[in-house]
Parts: structure tokens; sequence; C-alpha cells
């Protein structure tokens, strides 16, 4: 059998075409996918339970059924009202002094902070120590990059959050679990409700895909934790 | 004085005997929330939070709050009227002019009771001023909490809707460390107005509606952008289908 050097020469080429072809379309995809990574995520593990069972499960220590007659109330550590002024998290390198009040608008919306910087406080609701849910929220991002609660995602359970209020007083929270929810489906209920007799605090920010068709995020992460002291 | 204090409770007594209403199919469900103030001109350096999940017609009931004055009993009530403007009072509801609000003059404002939040035992508005059964506040810190307190579906939705007031009882107002004073209580003759004047109060508000739009998209994610992934995948398919071609042709020509 002899060799055509002609054919050789197409099927070299042909050969040559394909990997180029493949290593082009390979370095386009890894582009795609490292490019930029976004906002950091809770856990996926985490997430694919959140997902599975949308159920309170992720939070940590609910409180024990309500006996019919108190006898003994032990609401653990709780503090005084006073206003938050400023909030550090070490742990995702968060430190601002600038904390805003929020309050919910005409279409019983808590808004944002207006200031990509500045984390911001839900005024009705309980300050930072006091009993039940205290909510401070922060924008993941600005429309030039990262904003003041950026890195939310990165926190873990175990992680310290210290609010310190105008009388001087610092609350320190133990971060119990973070999650993501979909913003429809938005767990009203485990926010802002009494879902445990204690002086507790939530982080919200945005996550998950960003829609630029309608300018939003698609998802909230939200940060349980409890006052430990 | 004591005109005004017979007409008050007068009033308090018509409120208090407001028909509780038929409960009905109808249920609430929702969790509000407090932030308990001093009462207006009653001086009180005190705050506090109180938190009612409301589930069909029983709620549970999660409160604390200081500065109270300590180891002495306080009433405490969720108050609610149809008629009522569903708010804390203010300073012009001192109808007396006396100076001071008592926990009738703030009718117009939060309504009558419709719960008395006792830690034992009964919890209608005929335990109102149940003195034995309320939080003694040790140290000025009251905590309280309780569950499976019954409400009828009205009350039930207007707690849920946010038009229910907490108000916790009982004022030192000359600051001697006890209930005392000339002044009786327009509730009850037997006890000074300090034990039954209203010290805390707050509006019982329901949560923010939904999600929040904490993000602008300026550090959004260009990992999973569509189309620089669809142009890679084309261009692997497209090798994919030169490579397959290549190889034919090698077989063919073998």
């Amino acid at each position: 059998m002899r060799s055509n050097p002609q054919h050789l020469g197409r099927r070299g080429i042909l050969a040559v075409a394909a990997a180029v072809l493949a290593m082009g379309g390979a370095l386009t995809v890894a582009a795609g996918l490292a490019g930029h990574d976004g906002p950091p995520q809770p856990d996926p593990d985490r997430m694919a339970q959140t997902r599975a069972d949308p159920a309170p499960d992720l939070i940590t220590a609910p409180a024990a059924p309500v006996p019919p007659v108190a006898e003994v109330t032990d609401l653990g550590p709780w503090l005084a009202a006073s206003a938050p002024v400023a909030i550090d998290i070490a742990s995702i390198d968060v430190h601002s002094t600038g904390l805003v009040p929020l309050s919910v608008g005409a279409d019983g919306v808590l808004a944002a902070p207006t200031d990509f910087g500045a984390p911001g406080w839900y005024t009705g609701g309980p300050t930072p120590g006091q009993l039940g849910p205290a909510v401070i929220a922060g924008h993941v991002d600005g429309p030039r990059g990262p904003a003041i609660f950026y890195r939310l995602g990165e926190l873990v359970a175990g992680a310290e959050v210290t609010v310190t209020r105008e009388d001087g007083s610092v609350a320190r929270f133990t971060i119990d679990s973070v999650a993501r929810y979909a913003k429809a489906e938005f767990p009203t209920s485990l926010v802002y409700g009494n879902t445990s007799n204690r002086a507790e605090i939530r982080l919200i920010t945005c996550g998950g895909a960003f829609d630029r068709a309608t300018g939003h995020y698609v998802d909230n992460i939200i940060a349980f934790g409890h006052l430990t002291a | 004085m004591r005109m005004s204090h017979k007409l008050a409770t007068a009033a308090f007594g018509a409120a208090f005997l407001l028909p509780m209403g038929a409960s009905s199919a109808f249920a609430a469900d929702g969790d509000v929330n407090a932030n308990l103030a001093p009462v207006a001109l009653n001086g009180v350096a005190g705050s506090g939070t109180a938190m009612v999940k409301v589930q069909g017609t029983t709620i549970t009931v999660t409160m604390a709050a200081s500065g109270l004055l300590a180891d002495s009993p306080h009433a405490a009530h969720i108050h609610f009227g149809a008629d009522a403007r569903n708010e804390c009072p203010v300073p012009a509801d001192d109808v007396s002019a006396d100076g001071t609000l008592n926990t009738t003059e703030g009718g117009p404002a939060y309504g009558p009771i419709i719960v008395s939040l006792t830690k034992t035992g009964d919890t209608s508005p005929t335990s109102a001023l149940a003195v034995d059964r309320f939080d003694t506040a040790p140290g000025g810190r009251l905590s309280y909490e309780r569950g499976s307190i019954t409400v009828t579906a009205e009350e039930a939705k207007a707690i849920a809707d946010g038009k229910s007031v907490v108000v916790i009882h009982g004022v030192d107002h000359n600051k001697n460390g006890k209930y005392d004073g000339d002044v009786k209580s327009e509730l009850d003759p037997a006890l000074p107005t300090e034990a039954t004047d209203p010290a805390l109060c707050g509006v019982l508000t329901a949560a923010p509606a939904g999600s929040m739009a904490t993000g602008a998209g300026g550090a959004a994610s260009t990992g999973t952008s569509s189309g620089i992934l669809i142009a890679g995948a084309g261009l692997l398919l497209a090798a994919g289908g030169t490579g397959a071609f290549a190889a034919r042709r090698a077989r063919v020509k073998a």
C-alpha cells in the first residue's frame, strides 16, 4: 500500500483544524466559566438542602414548643433598645460605622439603603440586641462593583458579628446559618417572625443570578444569628 | 378630678363590655412585633419588644422589657378597638390635664383590652388587673412568653393586620421604689394609679412584605454568561464535527 501524501495532507489539515477548534472551544468555555465569579454564594451543599426542603431546618436551635402555661421564662441574653452605630464582621472584613435607618415604604417593602457602602437597620423591628429578630441589610454590589455586603455569602455558622450601639454597649452575635432564597419565596416569617424566643440578628443581601432585564438579583442571601453576649 | 375619674371609669366599663364577637371559621396567620416605648407624659425610662405569632385564633406572645419599676407587678395587655386610633397615646390624650396619662385616657388611642398577658390562668379581659398573675420585673426586667392564647377570629385578624397595641402598666411617678400615692387607680380604687398607669406601649406591626433589592449588578457574575458559553460550545461542536469528518475520511481511505 502506497502512501498518498495528498490524502495524508488533507487528513492532517482536518486533524489540525479539529484540534484548533477544540482548543478554541475549550478555552472559550473556560473563559466563560472562570472569567468573573460574581459575589460569593453560600455553600452549595447547604443550598441543595435548602432547595430540597425549604422548611426552617437550616435554622438551628428552634425554640421548644411553648407550654400552655409558662411558669419560667428564659429568653437568654437581651439588651434594652439602642440604635446600632457600627457593625463589624471580621471573618468577611466588614467594618462600617455608617449604619442608616431603613423603613417600610408605601408598598409594604423594606427599602434598601441608598448608599451602596452603608448597611441599614430596620427601625420597625428590634434594635440589635433586643429580644426578637433585628434586621440589618446591605448591598452586595453597586453599579460599579462590590458593595458593603459583597462577601456575606462567605459567612459561615460560628462566625461572630458585633454591633456597637448608641448607648456604647456592644451586642455580640454568633451566626447560626446562611442560606439563599429565591426572592419570590422570601421566608418572611423566618426573617421577621417570632422564630425563637431570644435576641437574634438577620443580615440580608442579594444573591444568585443577576437578571439584567429587571436590573435585580433573583435571590436574597440571609445570615441568621443569635445574641451570645 | 374625682368627677373625671368617674367618667373615665364609666368609659372604660363601656369599652370593657364591648361584645367579644363570636368565633368563626375565618382564621388569620402572621407575625407581628412591637417596639415598646415610654408612654407619653409618664416618664418611664424603659424599652422593650413584643412578638406575637398568630395561627388561626391562637396566638403566641413573647415579650421583654426593661426600665420598669423592679419587683412589682406589671399588668400587660393587648388592646384593640375598632373605633380606636390603633396607636399609642399622645400628650393630647391627657383629658384630665394632670400631666400624666392613665390607662383610661389612653383608650381612644389603643381601645379596650382584648388579651390579658398573665403568666398563668385566664387571659381574658376579666384578668386585666389580676396583679398576682403578671410578671414582677425582677431588677426592672420583664420577661414573658406564653402560647395557646385563644382570641376571636376578629381579634386575630386585627392583630395580624397590625392594628393591636401592647401596653405594659405600672409607673413609679414619684420614684420612691413602690406603687403608692394619694391618687387611686381609675380602674380599681384599691390600687394606686401608679400600679395601673401605662408605662410602655407599642403597636404590633406586620412584617415588611417580601424580599429586598440589595444589589445593582456591578459585580455580578460574568462566569455564566450564556453568550460566551454558547460560542465555546459551538466551537467544540465544530471541532467534533471536523474530527469525525477527518476520521471518516481516514477510514474510507484505509
